[in-house]
């Protein structure tokens, strides 16, 4: 537990303040709607995607809680290996700060160092400018300590409000296992103490059950899309998973199980984007968040089809789901520990070559013909992985291309002249 | 110097399992001054039988006090931590009903267990029910054979009686023995331990008993599991070598505890009886306990290679999640680990099919009978607790795909 902060005061701003504030929702509602405008511009959107976006809207344009989250206790977590079955078993809500918002990010550029990750300069933005409500209104902030970026943010959160790093462990190992289970133990703790609600065998069943719904949902989606190459846009397809950052499992996995069922009356053929002709990519690389989508926007506007998506905030993050072996409390908890830190293919740990074997995998499933490796300037982990990656991917055969980006709009133009002539050679090889 | 100790430690705990399998037989559990090896089904309903199961009683009373003073020190303990004592109610706390979201049953589960059921009466009860039994043709379980009057013969008596066999025996029973017994470990290999073994059967019921009261178990790690390892090649060693040393292995083997005695036959039980007790607590908090050290089991397995039962992985298609680890009763961690062998199959593998049933990744994992999959990991499965129960939304229901395999319920939309 980092200390008890203060809520951001909010009385007796100064003028200066003011114009700042209103400056601020200005232009970050205009990027968010824009790049919204984007999304829906591709055009074949199922119904129930609707949705979806309406919570990315709702959340980034109008700068609201959905009213899913309305009169919830909201718990910030900034990573997938803060396991959300946890804190429905405390009675909140879980919602995913993690950010991709430029404007948040050119105010937290100023204030965090140079080569920090622009993810975690947004998180500052956010946090530092007050004006996000569901950065406001979080009553604690969980942040697995995944690099050392995360680390300095929990620190700096701390003056704001409520944060419990996470200590996530180097490597997956049965000590590593016992190591992180211990470490969700003393989450539980802080869960109750922030709810003042308690977790109990029938809460975390319930709360392994809310998520697990979700995963139903997400699982059919996946077989389906497996089977069904380009199914829906890439882009619409991250929307959907970010829109699961601001809902309840529960919400977001009915809005799912229309958009399933929508999926799969329309069967074969009609209103599938992606004909075979299409340059067929996959994204890997650091997080992809939005409102910062212009990689996979541009792919799929530039004429290819992103078909698989290995990233952190993308299908992987919520697709594993918990196994329970042992059906006593602490069988509960051992099964969300595992989860959370042996399937995640994140480089946080010192061995990762499980995420090689993934992308091999996914390069199959989806028939993938290009890689497209995203690296958010100074987030080394993700940098450090990009050799290896590139070597096996080499072996099979799929050329990859590396983009280094950041949160701003200034490098577009070259991202679009790289990936043009990307997707041309993947049309020349096909 | 730290690690002389650990090696010393280890020579001393053999030296002593050595001593205390010689020494079995002078420590009486239950002693009976005659020995009654047969009986018939008359006698079966009779009020005497009754009286004789109660060595039986007490290895379960024994067991059942044991296990409860185990949880009650572990919450003492546990209290002193005040993190950990916070969620000491929730551990130990006989919770009711099934927890909603546990996957759906599969036909592969079903059939295992019923198998097991019905071998292990079979075995046990056979012969008195049908009034005849099998000699000559030996079946490599722990099922026991000094009930005469079981079904079949189980080849542990004279793998650990060998005198015996070459001294009353003609060649053509010597080779009947050992060919029916190899031939069983080869056709099978551990299958025999993991579906018809009533030793497997106990220890699995016990397991089952922990899950229902919702009591968390020992986790064991893999260096846990290495320690097992010689005490393993040890009872080896001992369970036909015992003999030749003046011992006598039967006395120290906990299934002398469960076919004759629940047959109602009068055998002494020596340290048998204080064997079975430390296999019900053991695999009441740890899964299939006993068949970690069991030399017979251990035996098959070393058939394993020659067996067409085979655990069948797709290196890429794993995640590495570790559930199949986690979940598998004899700790086999290459099926979690290995990224490029499509066989992954152990000679300590029982075949439970319990990493197949926790896969979570189509195709992952699978059981598989002579290069066909009889078994295999699929995502629907694993999380098809998590369906809505009055939805009904399915799979792909449109797709047509997911062939239906051995578990009966589909293998994924593909
Ligand atoms: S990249 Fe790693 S640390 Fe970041 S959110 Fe994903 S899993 Fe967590
Ligand atoms: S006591 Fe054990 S080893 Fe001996 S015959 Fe019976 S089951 Fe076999
Ligand atoms: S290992 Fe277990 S199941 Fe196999 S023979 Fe031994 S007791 Fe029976
Ligand atoms: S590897 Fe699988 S089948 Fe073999 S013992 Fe372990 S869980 Fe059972
Ligand atoms: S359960 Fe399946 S996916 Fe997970 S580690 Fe085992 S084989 Fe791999």
């Amino acid at each position: 537990m980092m200390g008890t902060g203060r809520k951001t005061g909010k009385t007796g701003k100064s003028g200066i303040e003011e114009r700042f504030a209103s400056r601020f929702l200005a232009k970050q509602e205009k990027t968010s709607a824009k790049y919204l405008r984007r999304v829906e511009e591709l055009g074949e959107m199922p119904e129930a995607l609707a949705p979806f976006l309406d919570t990315l809207r709702r959340v980034y344009v109008d700068m609201a809680l959905p009213d899913a989250l309305r009169g919830k206790t909201l718990i910030g977590t900034y990573c997938v290996m803060a396991p959300q079955e946890l804190v429905y078993a405390a009675g909140a809500v879980p919602v995913k700060l993690c950010s991709g918002n430029y404007t948040a990010f050119s105010v937290g550029d100023g204030n965090a160092p140079r080569d920090a990750c622009p993810l975690v300069k947004a998180v500052e933005g956010f946090c530092e400018t007050g004006l996000m409500p569901i950065y406001r209104d979080c009553a604690l902030m969980a942040v697995p300590i995944t690099c050392d970026c995360k680390k300095k943010i929990a620190g700096m959160l701390a003056a704001r409000s409520r944060v419990f790093p996470l200590q996530v462990p180097a490597g997956r190992d049965d000590g590593d296992i016992t190591q992180y289970v211990e470490e969700l133990y003393r989450f539980a703790g802080i869960l109750e103490d922030v709810t003042g609600s308690e977790i109990s065998w029938e809460t975390l069943a319930s709360g392994m059950r809310q998520v697990g719904r979700a995963q139903y949902e997400l699982s059919r989606f996946l077989a389906w899309k497996k089977a069904r190459h380009g199914l829906m846009w890439g882009t619409h397809i991250l929307a959907v998973m970010h829109a699961a950052s601001y809902l309840p499992a529960d919400v977001w996995a009915s809005s799912m199980r229309r958009l399933n069922d929508e999926l799969e009356a329309k069967g074969e053929g009609s209103g599938r984007p992606a004909s075979r002709k299409r340059p067929r990519l996959m994204i890997t690389g650091s997080p992809v968040i939005f409102p910062n989508i212009k990689v996979p926007l541009l792919i799929e506007e530039l004429g290819g089809i992103l078909a698989a998506d290995e990233t952190c905030m993308g299908e992987r993050g919520m697709s594993d789901p918990a196994v329970v072996v042992d059906e006593s409390f602490d069988g509960m908890m051992r099964a969300l520990a595992n989860r959370a830190v042996r399937p995640c293919s994140c480089p946080t740990f010192a061995d990762n070559t499980e995420r090689i074997y993934r992308i091999r995998q996914m390069v199959r499933d989806y028939d993938v013909q290009g890689v497209v490796y995203h690296v958010l300037r100074g987030c080394l982990v993700y940098d450090f992985e990009y050799q290896l990656v590139e070597e096996v991917l080499g072996e099979m055969g799929i050329p990859v291309i590396r983009l280094e980006s950041d949160y701003n709009e200034e490098d577009v133009e070259q991202l679009k002249i790289r990936l043009e002539a990307f997707i041309e050679l993947i049309k020349f090889r096909a | 110097m730290n690690r002389n100790r650990k090696r010393l430690s280890m020579v001393l705990v053999l030296a002593g399992i050595t001593l205390l399998v010689l020494l079995s037989g002078r420590i009486p559990f239950w002693t009976y001054d005659e020995r009654v090896l047969t009986t018939d089904i008359e006698q079966f309903f009779s009020p005497e039988h009754l009286v004789r199961l109660l060595p039986l009683a007490v290895i379960i009373l024994a067991a059942a006090a044991a296990i409860t003073g185990i949880c009650w020190i572990r919450k003492r303990y546990r209290e002193q931590d005040s993190m950990r004592a916070r969620y000491e109610g929730m551990r130990s706390s006989g919770r009711a009903g099934k927890r909603q979201g546990r996957q759906k049953v599969s036909v592969f589960s079903v059939i295992r267990w019923s198998v097991m059921v019905v071998f292990s009466l079979l075995i046990i009860f056979g012969g008195i029910f049908f009034g005849f039994t099998i000699f000559g043709i030996d079946i490599p379980v722990l099922s026991c054979p000094t009930n005469r009057s079981q079904l079949m013969e189980s080849s542990c008596y004279f793998l650990a009686h060998l005198p015996d066999l070459f001294a009353e025996y003609d060649a053509v029973s010597i080779a009947l023995f050992f060919g029916s017994t190899i031939l069983f470990a080869l056709l099978l290999g551990r299958v025999l331990c993991g579906f018809l073994c009533p030793m497997g059967l106990v220890q699995d019921l016990v397991h089952l008993l922990r899950q229902k009261l919702k009591i968390e178990g020992f986790v064991m790690t893999e260096a846990d599991y290495r320690k097992l390892v010689p005490v393993k090649w040890l009872l080896v060693l001992l369970m036909p070598g015992a003999v030749f040393a003046g011992g006598n292995f039967c006395d120290f083997c906990p299934a002398l505890a469960v076919s004759p005695v629940i047959s109602g036959l009068k055998v002494s039980l020596y340290f048998s009886g204080f064997m079975m007790i430390l296999v019900l607590v053991g695999s009441f908090f740890k899964r299939r306990a006993w068949c970690n050290i069991c030399p017979l089991g251990l035996m098959i397995g070393l058939f394993h290679r020659l067996s067409p039962f085979r655990i069948k992985k797709e290196p890429t298609a794993c995640t590495e999640c570790g559930a199949c680890y986690e979940a598998c009763p004899m700790g086999i961690k290459m099926i979690y680990t290995e990224r490029e062998k499509t066989d992954v199959t152990d000679w300590n593998c029982i075949m439970c099919g319990e990493c197949v049933k926790c896969c979570p990744e189509d195709h992952a994992l699978a059981l598989a009978f002579a290069g066909k999959k009889i078994y295999d990991a699929s995502r629907k499965r694993v999380v098809s607790g998590y369906q809505d129960s009055e939805e009904q939304a399915d799979f792909g229901r449109l797709s047509g795909a997911g062939a239906e395999g051995a578990g009966g319920d589909g293998a994924g939309a593909r």
